[in-house]
């Protein structure tokens, strides 16, 4: 992985930038000996590893703002980091770049159940939101699996998921508004306790954006009613295509379950052997059909779903008679991934989405990759969205192994994308993905997308080297063929 | 007027006013052409004949359709496979007098989202992905055609609301839903607007499931057929399949009687759904006279601002959204529009447009709500990334850009 070339002149005043930034935050809140900065070199993508130049802890906005100033100011690259939990690498720091640590933004500002929101500072676990509301009956429906530790403003840069999304959608879906603080240190609020504001959709682009065009400070969660009734039905199938084609007959009739989970033969005795949840061994295919609602509705899907399974030629169907069976469903799904860390020293997970009718091609090929490679792969899908979660065993001490998997999971990409699919999910494309971009996006596309990101952010000085596999200046970017075209803009720079 | 067959065509018209200096509207059916600003173009950029469904899979609830096909085709087609856009676009064909709902490319381009977009939400909740050619004259895609999808920037948020003025798009990629298999409405009669939002609340408290909210004035309401003893009628939408709309009305019948509303009855499915129709396309405001104005500001803030307006104006108004959602009708002039902003912001803030002007009001008064500096000379930059020389329906949505 190829990180843009540190500059060694930014680097050599290293000492004078941190005694700089000491002026703009609270003693102790930088960060710069090697010790200290060493618990913030890598995220959740720990194959990836990198020194910060210093690391910054500001506690209020004004603080945040005046960083993002002086950096703007002098050239300084910046890298954003929540709880650092990001799957893709979004947080890995720069050689040259001050990490930005949102962990003192940790307060829940305010629980607005009149209008049914809660202000939370960005560095509050996505968890923390629901557990402020519950007494009330509320919760926060985004739940991606990291959600004891990962932080809503990660959440926001990432649009995080979940298993829930089906229903209930990503971030994106639940987030009403946002502070943000510019790379020019402008605070800017977009949204906020209301719906939809006419304006261009900032916020909107600004979920997701991996933290290449601002850094939020602040976030407006829409909160919802814990449904009445949850119950479970986990379903065995003989053949994967079968069951594949089981998920679109519950979704063609009708029904749209709160989450439906799939996972191959390997998965299942991985977490067999880890959980005992009860899962059928002999399965190639196992599906966690979770319906949430009022109690006479699921208790009504509940029958259809089972139906619609038995139609498909489902080998086994249980249904949840209690939370305590509900949650043992769901444990063996909840600790795939450790639960193939057991089976194998190294595993890589993947996240691609296809359109879901092409799973059973999709099983085809990472078969025939898997002989290709001599690697194994297990298989966790959120199959109502057709995300895909392959997890490729391998072993990092075995010479040539490492990029052998990675090789693989790249040929697994490559194939969600010609199956009409896309290259993540939910992970973000960081700094894992971003060599891999030109197999969705042609340069031209990218080209637009980088133009935003100079709209935001005209010097790149905001998480530089994530996304994009190939940095243009946005003076190239703006350049327009035009010869006695008038200029309506002439105040602004041309990208 | 240059009528374009795809995309490969408008960027040739587009190069083509570049070269020659000139604003182009983007006009689709032109059912939505009365909304936003009305700057004068040189030419007009015709997308309606980019028409037809591309490809649509009910199982997987992703809808592929060029963006000049009519909204009402795509309704009929998601029908035959029960299902349907969750975000209910609006048919404002009444207020605006035009011809029909237009394109989806239309609806998109304005976010048009009806009563269930507090529930679902909005249209740009909805957008998967599209293809476009931006106002440089070059084509580029973004999203996808599936569900869940982080790659890149999330265009989709940005090109949804933006009125045309940053790209012309072609195919759109859609998330579609199963339509409920029924439902109905309870209504609730209480004293004022502070007892209906704060009725609603209860009822969003509960899990329940409300389905969308709305708050008509007596004789709103009266107009719309609903003969009832209540200074507001709070109107609840429940959906589902029968046995648990039976329940929930059961629930909510009980706690009508415990807290600051009672209920009045039940409007059954054919009923509810002309109810719902006329409260989605303003159209309970058809006939009141002067401006229209919508107002997006957090629930609870509704019966202040309704307030201060009353106070001051002869206006007609009600509530959608569990009150996040304010209609007015109120006379043609700055005056009002002032006013309402002003309300709004001391109110937790939000959004004020100018909907329908029947006395061109927005020569006087801006038609979406004032920028701050920071917002505004980042939507400028913004602008400028997509359309550098104000090519596609420039001074749509603010002036000078």
């Amino acid at each position: 992985m190829q990180m843009p070339e540190p500059d060694q002149q930014i680097i050599a005043r290293r000492e004078s930038i941190c005694a700089a930034l000491a002026k703009l935050v609270p003693a102790g809140s930088v960060v710069s000996s090697k010790e200290g900065r060493r618990a913030y070199d890598a995220d959740g993508l720990s194959a990836y590893r990198q020194l910060p130049m210093a690391v910054i802890l500001p506690e209020t906005v004004e603080q945040l703002a005046a960083v993002m100033k002086y950096c703007h100011a002098e050239g300084i690259k910046v890298v954003p980091r929540g709880a650092g939990t990001s799957l893709s690498g979004g947080a890995l720091p720069l050689a040259d770049a001050v990490l930005i640590g949102l962990g003192k933004f940790n307060r829940i500002l305010e629980i607005d159940y009149a209008n049914r929101c809660v202000v939370a500072q960005p560095g509050v676990t996505n968890l923390a939101i629901t557990h402020a509301v519950q007494d009330h009956g509320f919760y926060y429906a985004p739940d991606p699996s990291s959600q004891i530790a990962c932080s809503v403003g990660g959440n926001v840069a990432e649009n995080s998921g979940g298993v829930h999304c089906l229903k209930y959608g990503l971030t994106t879906n639940n987030l009403l508004g946002i502070e943000l603080v510019t790379i020019e240190g402008d605070v800017l609020r977009l949204g906020g306790k209301h719906l939809d504001s006419g304006d261009y959709d900032l916020m909107g682009v600004m979920t997701g954006s991996e933290g290449l065009l601002g850094i939020v400070s602040e976030v407006t969660l829409r909160i919802l009613q814990k449904p009445a009734t949850q119950r479970a039905l986990l379903v065995g199938f003989d053949d994967t295509g079968a069951a594949a084609t089981a998920v679109g007959d519950v979704i063609g009739a009708g029904i749209i379950p709160a989450g439906m989970e799939m996972m191959d033969g390997l998965a299942i005795n991985a977490a067999e052997d880890f959980v005992h949840a009860g899962y059928p061994r002999d399965a190639a295919a196992l599906i966690i059909v979770e319906l949430d609602g009022p109690e006479v509705e699921v208790n009504a899907l509940i029958d259809r779903v089972a139906g619609i399974m038995n139609k498909a030629g489902a080998s086994s169907i249980k249904i949840s008679t209690s939370e305590e069976e509900r949650n043992l469903f769901w444990a063996g799904r909840k600790s795939a991934f450790p639960a193939v860390g057991r089976i194998s020293p190294d595993y890589l997970c993947m996240d691609g989405t296809i359109p879901r009718r092409r799973l059973p091609d999709m099983m085809v090929l990472m078969a025939t990759l898997s002989q290709k490679y001599g690697l194994r792969v297990a298989n966790v899908f959120h199959a109502g969205d057709g995300n895909l979660h392959p997890l490729i065993l391998f072993d990092a001490n075995q010479p040539g192994e490492l990029q052998r998997a990675e090789d693989f999971g790249a040929d697994i990409l490559r194939g969600c994308v010609e199956m009409g699919g896309v290259l993540t999910g939910e992970h973000g494309v960081g700094v894992e993905k971003r060599d891999l971009m030109p197999i969705q996006f042609t340069e031209d596309d990218m080209k637009q997308q980088q133009r935003l990101k100079c709209a935001f952010d005209a010097n790149q000085l905001l998480n530089p080297g994530k996304v994009f596999p190939h940095l243009h200046r946005c003076a190239e970017l703006g350049r327009l063929h035009v010869h006695k075209g008038k200029m309506p803009f002439p105040d602004l720079p041309r990208f | 007027m240059p009528t374009i067959q795809n995309l490969d065509d408008a960027a040739a018209v587009i190069i083509d006013a570049q070269q020659n200096n000139h604003r182009l509207e983007v006009r689709g059916l032109g059912t939505k052409a009365a909304l936003g600003n009305q700057p004068d173009y040189d030419d007009c950029l015709d997308v309606s004949a980019m028409q037809g469904i591309i490809d649509y899979q009910p199982e997987e609830l992703v809808l592929t359709v060029r963006a000049g096909t009519a909204l009402s085709v795509i309704e009929a087609e998601l029908a035959k496979a029960n299902q349907m856009l969750a975000f209910e676009p609006a048919d404002l064909s009444g207020i605006l007098a035009s011809k029909s709902t237009g394109t989806i490319g239309g609806v998109l381009a304005t976010n048009l989202s009806g009563p269930r977009r507090l529930t679902a939400g909005a249209a740009r909740d909805f957008l998967l992905g599209f293809d476009a050619v931006s106002g440089r004259g070059e084509r580029f895609k973004s999203g996808g055609r599936v569900m869940k999808n982080v790659t890149g920037y999330d265009l989709s948020k940005l090109i949804c609301g933006s009125y045309g003025t940053l790209a012309v798009i072609d195919e759109v990629t859609i998330k579609t839903l199963p339509r409920p298999e029924t439902s109905l409405s309870l209504l609730f009669g209480c004293d004022d607007m502070t007892s209906a939002v704060a009725q609603i609340a209860d009822i969003f408290a509960s899990p329940h499931e409300p389905g969308a909210a709305a708050i008509l004035p007596q004789s709103i309401a009266a107009a719309a057929g609903l003969d009832m003893a209540a200074a507001m009628i709070v109107v609840i939408r429940l959906e589902g399949i029968a046995l648990s709309v039976e329940d929930r009305v059961a629930h909510f019948r009980q706690m009508g009687q415990r807290d600051t509303g009672r209920v009045l009855g039940t409007l059954p499915q054919a009923a509810s759904e002309s109810l719902w129709a006329r409260i989605r396309d303003v159209d309970l405001l058809a006939h009141a006279g002067g401006d229209i104005w919508k107002l997006s500001c957090a629930p609870a803030s509704a019966p202040a601002i309704v307030a201060a307006m009353e106070q001051s104006f002869e206006t007609a108004y009600y509530a959608d959204w569990a009150g996040g959602l304010l209609w007015f009708a109120g006379p043609s002039g700055t005056e009002f529009g002032t006013a309402l902003r002003a309300a709004l912001m001391a109110h937790g803030g939000g959004h004020a447009q100018l909907l329908c002007d029947r006395a061109m009001s927005k020569n006087s008064v801006p038609v979406f709500q004032p920028l701050p500096p920071a917002q505004a000379s980042l939507t400028r930059r913004v602008k400028a990334a997509f359309d550098p020389l104000g090519v596609l329906n420039f001074g749509r949505m603010h002036n000078g850009m």
